[in-house]
């Protein structure tokens, strides 16, 4: 009776917390700062909040409004992350779901809540046709793009080299790690070579020594990595362990973490990870967020986190966010937006190499633009390649083959709206 | 004073039966009935549907599950999460095989592939005890896991090997899928774990109950007693895996909507086995005290801060969040190491003979 007493007054006192959020434009971002994969979600979280507290602190907001990024934390648990959708949804303009596992659930309820996700560099690859996924965004590339780019760097630009030769996929057995495998299944019947899938468990992914060994025995000519959080640094050390050499050695974006391939140093020399990010920290962005948001103390960055890649991918996530709100808050010509005008700004974000410029943020991401029938805006990504200490662009900018990944990205966005039916689905005309 | 049980007496053997021979106890009843059918669903925002009503009946009706075979018939399990996993692929299954199903007969029936599923790694519970048994239905735990991931048909050849619950209908309205409303979701789980709830205490006072309780206290002695030791332990195992079964098939499609593997893994099954320990095995109330605690408590503190206007990040919550459960969860077993219904059973005692304590 107590404990039944108790939570009704809880529930009273969450339907107040409801109505007491939010000034100015609410977008809460789903952080992980707890849990097993905090390492690496701490620097993109800094980052991410840095950006948006430094608008708030120079403009004083995005169009004159401050911007609320608060965070819910959910230790990358999809139970959380529920959890934070549901206390946030009534104020909020945008959902940042941060785990594939999170977004999977969150993307049918955003139709009949009318909630945009912003999922940068993550999610689901068929995301980008948004006449299929009208609320989801996965701006600038998707893991597919990724996919393609790393195979055609490994033909190096010719895919009738790839003829006879051996690709281990080494990735995470889980929904995300599955993620390229329709793309590279399709792409090695097209050109021929061999794929070699290796999956990590997630209970192995600190032990991958069984893993390695088949590496070993099969000798690929390249391993490529789909790997996240603690996979990835046992990975790079088991490579360095059997002496795989490491410039034949490509992770996913998520697979380049500074920290990682510091713990090898020289040894990780030649390791090569995708990127559509690249730290700049000269830039006059940077001087920004130093003069506004690091001397000020109004961050939880430390010195170290500035310049790598991961503190400056979580600014250009915001970025997107911000310039979406702009585009959003010019189009309706007001300044308080809701998700349905952020939406709006999503789908037409033009992020040109003068906009990045007028940002302080050249060579920072790719310019891109995003349309109704492209929701993810492709702007292509470059290779980074360690040198010991640090990662440097190690090619010129790479694109993915859209007429390759669009007629599947198509079958699997129709495949999963009938899966998923009744499943709003609009025509694009551009 | 409150609890007054002077006056009633019992003038049958029917009535000295009764599930509730004070007639205190059956008000009580009457109003968390109310409460749980009526006045919360009347008050209830959305995130509270979502966040602690259908979690908290869901988890409860899996550590009563849990309860049956641990509790009650004294088997050790650590396979829970692995069976509520074969209860939501089934339903999985049927529904996308059956369209037409009706939603609420495709849970009930997920659990009879559970309880299959279940029997069959009961049988070694016939020849092994304690930590052995435990270690058998581990092994189940890491099997059904595997299963889940590699067995593709069980999710339909999906590339991302989740499974997304589709949009079902019963008599008209949404009952699962994205459009369902709160409402709808929580009536059902309320009406099934009702219906199992009264399953349960009928079956744990009868001769059923009777026999699982001597197989826990004494296997030998019930044995001579003339209890037929494997009927009692698969029976337990078929009843216990049917319910968390059919948990398993609402954690999925009443509450979450989509499923990844490792959802079904070794943290699920520790946390509905401490539900049902700080709960109170051998018991039916224990499990939602437990479940309130375990899983509803976490989702207030974390909503506390933000309401009294304090400004603690979010990380810094989720870390005291942990700390207070977990020193709450240590608290309460030392000032009574058989769980939250016990306590509660020496609360009502003191009541009853309150405010003249012999």
């Amino acid at each position: 009776m107590k404990l039944w007493k108790k939570l009704a007054a809880a529930t009273a006192l969450t339907v107040i917390a409801g109505g007491a959020m939010a000034e100015g434009l609410y977008a809460p971002n789903m952080a992980y700062r707890t849990g097993p994969f905090a390492a690496l979600g701490i620097p993109l979280m800094n980052g991410q909040a840095d950006y948006m507290t430094m608008l708030n602190e120079r403009d004083g907001g995005v169009g004159g409004v401050p911007v609320d990024f608060s965070e819910c934390e959910t230790g990358y648990s999809t139970e959380k992350g529920v959890e934070c959708y549901e206390k946030t949804k009534g104020t909020a303009i945008v959902t940042q779901p941060w785990s594939t596992g999170i977004t999977l659930q969150v993307l049918p309820k955003t139709n009949v809540d009318e909630i945009p996700i912003l999922a940068p560099g993550y999610g689901f690859s068929p995301m980008s046709e948004g006449g299929t996924f009208q609320w989801a965004y996965n701006p600038p590339v998707s893991y597919w793009d990724g996919a393609y780019m790393i195979i055609s760097h490994i033909a190096g630009g010719d895919m009738s080299t790839l003829k006879g030769k051996k690709i281990a996929f080494l990735h995470l057995d889980h929904p995300f790690g599955k993620e390229p495998l329709p793309l590279l299944e399709k792409m090695a019947e097209e050109h021929g070579f061999e794929l070699v899938p290796v999956p990590v468990g997630l209970k192995e992914m600190q032990n991958q020594s069984a893993q390695w060994l088949q590496i070993r025995r099969e000798r690929p000519d390249n391993v490529i990595m789909w790997g996240w959080g603690a996979m990835n640094s046992a990975a790079i050390q088991e490579a360095v362990k059997t002496r795989y050499p490491m410039d034949q050695f490509y992770g996913v974006w998520w697979a380049g973490h500074d920290p990682d391939l510091a713990a090898v140093g020289e040894e990780g020399k030649g390791y090569k990870s995708i990127s559509w990010s690249m730290p700049q920290p000269d830039s006059s962005l940077m001087a920004d967020i130093k003069k506004h948001v690091i001397d000020t103390g109004k961050t939880q960055t430390t010195e170290d986190q500035l310049n790598s890649v991961f503190y400056q991918r979580g600014l250009v996530m915001s970025m997107m966010l911000a310039e979406a709100i702009k585009a959003a808050q010019e189009h309706t010509g007001k300044a308080d937006i809701g998700p349905k005008d952020l939406r709006w700004g999503f789908e037409n974000l033009n992020i040109t190499e003068e906009k990045l410029a007028e940002l302080g943020m050249s060579g920072m991401v790719p310019p891109f633009s995003t349309s109704c029938s492209n929701h993810t805006g492709h702007s292509g990504a470059w290779i980074l390649e360690w040198d010991g200490s640090q990662f440097t662009q190690a090619s010129d900018l790479l694109q993915a083959d859209q007429s390759v990944i669009k007629p599947l990205a198509e079958a699997k966005a129709a495949e999963y709206a009938e899966a998923n039916a009744p499943w709003p689905v609009v025509e694009c005309d551009s | 004073m409150f609890y007054r049980t002077s006056g009633q007496f019992k003038t049958s053997y029917t009535a000295d039966m009764a599930l509730f021979p004070v007639r205190q106890d059956a008000i009580l009843l009457a109003v968390i009935l109310a409460f749980a059918w009526v006045i919360l669903p009347l008050t209830a925002s959305e995130f509270a549907f979502q966040t602690l009503l259908i979690p908290i009946l869901i988890y409860s009706l899996a550590a009563m599950g849990l309860n049956i075979l641990t509790g009650y018939a004294g088997q050790l399990s650590l396979g829970t999460a692995a069976f509520m996993g074969v209860g939501a692929y089934a339903c999985y299954k049927l529904v996308t095989i059956m369209p037409w199903m009706n939603p609420v007969v495709a849970i009930l029936m997920s659990g009879v592939f559970s309880a299959g599923v279940g029997v069959a790694f009961g049988i070694p519970s016939l020849r092994i005890k304690g930590f052995y048994l435990a270690i058998a239905t581990l092994a189940a735990q890491f099997f059904l896991v595997w299963l889940f991931e590699k067995w593709a048909w069980l999710y339909n050849y999906n590339a991302s090997g989740a499974i997304q619950v589709p949009t079902l209908e019963m008599f008209g309205v949404t009952v699962a899928g994205p459009t369902a409303s709160s409402h709808v979701q929580y009536y059902v789980v309320l009406g099934i774990v009702t219906l199992m709830t009264i399953l349960c205490i009928n079956l744990t006072r009868g001769t059923l109950g009777r026999t699982w309780k001597a197989t826990r206290d004494m296997d030998i002695a019930a044995e001579l007693i003339g209890i037929n030791l494997m009927k009692s332990k698969l029976t337990a195992f078929a009843i216990s895996s049917y319910i968390v079964g059919v948990a398993g098939a609402l954690f999925v499609f009443m509450w979450r909507g989509a499923a990844e593997p490792n959802l079904f893994d070794i943290p699920l099954s520790f946390r509905i086995l401490f539900i049902a320990i700080i709960g109170g095995l051998g018991s039916v109330l224990g499990n939602y005290l437990g479940a309130i605690l375990i899983v509803g408590l976490p989702v207030i503190l974390n909503t506390l801060p933000e309401t009294f206007g304090l400004p603690i990040s979010s990380a810094t919550v989720e870390h005291l969040n942990i700390m207070i459960v977990g020193a709450l969860i240590v608290f309460f077993l030392i000032i009574e190491p058989h769980g939250l219904a016990r306590l509660w059973a020496l609360i009502r005692e003191k009541l009853v003979i309150w405010p003249f304590p012999h």
